[in-house]
């Protein structure tokens, strides 16, 4: 609430726990003048910091809790406000887990992990948020719940409002529900750190020649020396997980064995590497084209959802 | 007319009707729409110089690939028809970033033609693929086969040139990792010819797997089938492809020339293929094989060399072509269903088949739940025409019910849109309408089609709605 002359009051935290009450917040806050600044539970300060200080903050925590999950399909849909560390411990009891895994805790949100398309270290083996979506229930900034996708793997019914939402920062409409895809866990799921020379062109050559395969890991990371220090790593700057049968991972194995000696990890080591997100975020002007323009006029004509976080309408 | 046959000279503009002909149906059978006219330009920038004159002159127009789309989305109903198929350069392919640029009319077959020098290929694999172009593709979100492992087309785009139905250029793209940004790119590829017209799509290759290893397992109950496609899913086995054929796909395909050697005393038979590097292959096509086995498989044969697998292939790839062969028409459809719900609601389909005196024939993505229960039929006999779509509104009814949706990779086109409300109550077919208007605000890019008109609230309120 801003009372003029630079006087602010800190506005309460609006805090709804249905689909509909949300939706009743974004009218009366359309009638009212004001904005929203949409959150999860708070973790990533930078989205928050973006979002305009004159918008009340509106936290989807408590609506949380996972709505469907069939482990023999795969998928699982969850309400936007359920966090991460539900979603693995629920997949993990049946030998699933969510892809998604992304760069920071797994104390976030689902909600914020699609809004804000966050990929992680192991994006190119298992899909970024935009590949792992199948569904998704939003309210825009008029106040109107909208579905696109569904529950099922592959869809084509309709405009995709799921790739629209994905990575749209909450601007275009809240998500209040995820439909997702999940991964049987592999056989074998091995972190390994190599004893090599990641300064090296050379050396390099051959990491990216592991890399692109045939034996694919989950993951091959260099990472600086710092980092392996706080990470307990010693001199090993190479951190690789492969996941697959025995006899996969056992021949990716032997062919890191040939980039220095390989050492075996417990795989909390990647908890820990995921907490230093290695982008800086680059955000553009999203809504600086014509048609981008009219997309964010057509879902927030008001402009009251997360002003600012992705620039405003210029054209 | 005339500005138009300025763009792309006289002859790529046909009106006599005899021409117009060939351009008055896709691939759905049983209805024919006669565009206005026809236009057909050579470049990229005569696209777009057509699409300026036709938004100046105020006219509505469809695009259109190499008209393979099951759902009527090419039709073009008394409008102008855009064709793309002159379009078809690959422009680049860059064997090191792994990116292929290509013109919409190019054939999807074709692109994997020009990437297999650098053991590279196009993943998305429509049965169609020797004839549907890439841009046809985008449009649809085009499936097949081998998107249980690789993913569909919206998984392989990665950017795109566009004109927008007011002849605005713009480019979209994958955001990257880094970058904080929508995702309009995701949004287009599947928005079946209303959001634009690609001019150039920038899309992955895919290495071509180390080794494959292609399995035939025969079953003789449906039933056991469905059982074991949701096993090995759960196994977390994840095959490069796994389709289903029952009994009446078999005996189509194995009386015509595609004739797969496919035992014809089973239910239905499962065609699995395990692909990637040699080291581990054989054990995961021995798991799968013993699961098989374990739901009741009479049999499971692995193909011996790449002959035997083309072979074994060619009959599902020609499985629509064999079922055409068996009546004058063929009605195929696409639906999704979850993956577990498979056995009972195959059980379902039959006995709806039955009840209307029709014949079921299902060939399909079934590790993806992605049904195609197709019926050969006569489509000029008004009773069993009417008989076909009683039967296959009832299988698209009990597909929404059961969880799952009416397309997986066809598209609503013209054909679909009856099913859209049931599928999406409330408020999500408008926002559907926003997101097209965004696009198209004067809605000129295929009209009527994907989502019901009168779904769309500011349409409504517009003065001149229904007049
Ligand atoms: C025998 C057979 C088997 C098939 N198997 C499969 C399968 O396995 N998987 C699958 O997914 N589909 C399959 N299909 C369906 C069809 O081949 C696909 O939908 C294909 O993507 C259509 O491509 P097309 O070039 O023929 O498009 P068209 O039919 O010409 O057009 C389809 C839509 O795309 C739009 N369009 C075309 N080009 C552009 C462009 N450049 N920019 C914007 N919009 C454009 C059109 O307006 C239209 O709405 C099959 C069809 C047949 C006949």
């Amino acid at each position: 609430m801003d009372l003029g002359a630079g006087v602010r009051v800190m506005s309460t935290v609006l805090t709804p726990s249905t689909t509909d009450e949300l939706a009743s917040i974004v009218r009366e806050s359309v009638a009212a003048h004001r904005s929203l600044a949409v959150r999860g539970v708070g973790s990533w300060s930078l989205a928050l910091a973006r979002a305009s200080a004159a918008a009340t903050p509106l936290s989807m925590a408590k609506m949380s809790g996972i709505v469907e999950y069939v482990p023999g399909d795969l998928t699982l849909t969850a309400r936007a406000g359920t966090t991460l560390v539900e979603i693995e411990a629920a997949t993990r009891a049946n030998g699933q887990w969510c892809p998604l895994l992304p760069w920071g805790t797994d104390d976030g949100t689902l909600g914020a992990t699609f809004a804000t398309a966050t990929t992680g270290p192991f994006r190119a083996a298992l899909g970024a948020p935009r590949d792992i979506a199948i569904g998704v229930e939003f309210v825009d900034g008029t106040g109107a719940i909208a579905r696109g996708g569904g529950r099922v793997v592959k869809n084509v019914a309709g405009f995709d409002l799921t790739r629209l939402m994905v990575g749209s920062w909450g601007t275009l409409g809240v998500i209040t529900e995820i439909s997702m895809r999940l991964r049987a866990l592999p056989a074998v799921d091995s972190t390994l750190v190599v004893q090599c020379d990641v300064e090296d062109p050379a050396v390099l050559a051959r990491i990216d020649a592991f890399r692109r395969g045939p034996y694919v890991p989950l993951a091959c990371e260099c990472i600086g020396a710092a980092h392996a220090m706080t990470l307990g790593l010693g001199e090993a700057r190479l951190l690789v997980r492969v996941g697959g049968n025995a006899a996969f991972v056992a021949e990716s194995v032997r062919r890191l064995g040939e980039l220095g000696t390989v050492e075996a990890h417990a795989p909390e080591l990647w908890a820990h590497y995921r907490e230093r997100d290695p982008y800086r975020r680059h955000f553009t002007d999203a809504y600086a084209t014509p048609l981008a323009a009219r997309v964010k006029r057509k879902f927030d004509p008001h402009g009251i959802l997360n002003p600012n976080v992705l620039g405003e309408v210029t054209s | 007319m005339e500005t138009l046959r300025r763009i792309v000279g006289d002859r790529h503009v046909l009106t006599r009707s005899s021409e117009l002909l060939v351009y008055e149906n896709d691939a759905l059978p049983g209805y024919h729409k006669r565009p206005s006219l026809v236009v057909l330009p050579g470049t990229a920038d005569e696209v777009v110089a057509v699409v300026r004159a036709l938004y100046a002159a105020g006219l509505q127009w469809v695009a259109r690939g190499a008209g393979t789309g099951l759902s009527g989305g090419a039709l073009a109903d008394d409008v102008v028809l855009l064709g793309l198929h002159r379009l078809k350069k690959i422009i680049s392919v860059d064997p090191i970033a792994r990116l292929a640029v290509v013109e919409p009319g190019v054939v999807n077959a074709n692109l994997t033609k020009a990437a297999t020098p650098f053991g590279l290929h196009y993943a998305p694999d429509p049965s169609s693929q020797t004839a549907c172009t890439i841009g046809g593709n985008v449009a649809e979100n085009a499936g097949g086969p081998h998107c249980l492992k690789y993913g569909v087309t919206l998984n392989h785009v990665q950017a795109a040139t566009v004109v927008l139905p007011d002849g605005e250029i713009v480019k979209l793209a994958v955001p990257a990792d880094h970058e904080a940004a929508l995702d309009l790119m995701g949004a287009f590829v599947g928005s079946e010819g209303c959001f634009g017209v690609a001019l150039d799509v920038t899309v992955r290759l895919t290495p071509n797997p180390e080794g494959i290893r292609t399995m035939l397992a025969d079953f003789s109950s449906m039933d056991d089938a469905a059982r074991a496609t949701s096993a090995i899913i759960a196994a977390g086995i994840l095959p490069a492809a796994l389709e289903l054929m029952d009994q009446a796909t078999i005996a189509a395909v194995e009386a015509s020339v595609y004739a797969a050697g496919y035992p014809t005393d089973c239910a239905a038979v499962l065609l699995v293929e395990v692909d990637g590097p040699e080291c581990g292959l054989d054990d995961d096509a021995a798991a799968i094989a013993a699961l098989c086995r374990e739901c009741g498989a009479r049999d499971v044969r692995t193909a011996r060399d790449a002959t035997d697998r083309a072979r074994l292939w060619q009959g599902r790839k020609k499985a629509f072509g064999a079922m055409g062969r068996v009546a004058s028409h063929l009605a195929v459809q696409d639906a999704v269903v979850p993956r577990t719900r498979l056995a009972p609601i195959l059980a379902r389909i039959a006995e709806i088949g039955t009840r209307h005196g029709v014949h079921v024939c299902n060939v399909f993505h079934a590790g993806d739940g992605n049904l195609h229960p197709n019926v050969p039929y006569n489509a000029d006999d008004p009773d069993e025409n009417a008989r076909v779509h009683s039967a296959m509104k009832e299988i698209m009814e009990l597909c929404i019910a059961e969880g799952g949706t009416i397309s997986g990779e066809h598209g609503v086109g013209f054909d679909k849109l009856p099913y859209m409300e049931k599928l999406f109550p409330g408020d999500s077919l408008d926002a559907m309408c926003r997101l097209r208007d965004a696009f198209d605000p004067l809605r000129r890019a295929n009209p009527g089609k994907v989502v019901p008109s009168h779904a769309c609230r500011e349409w409504i309120s517009a003065p001149g709605f229904g007049s």
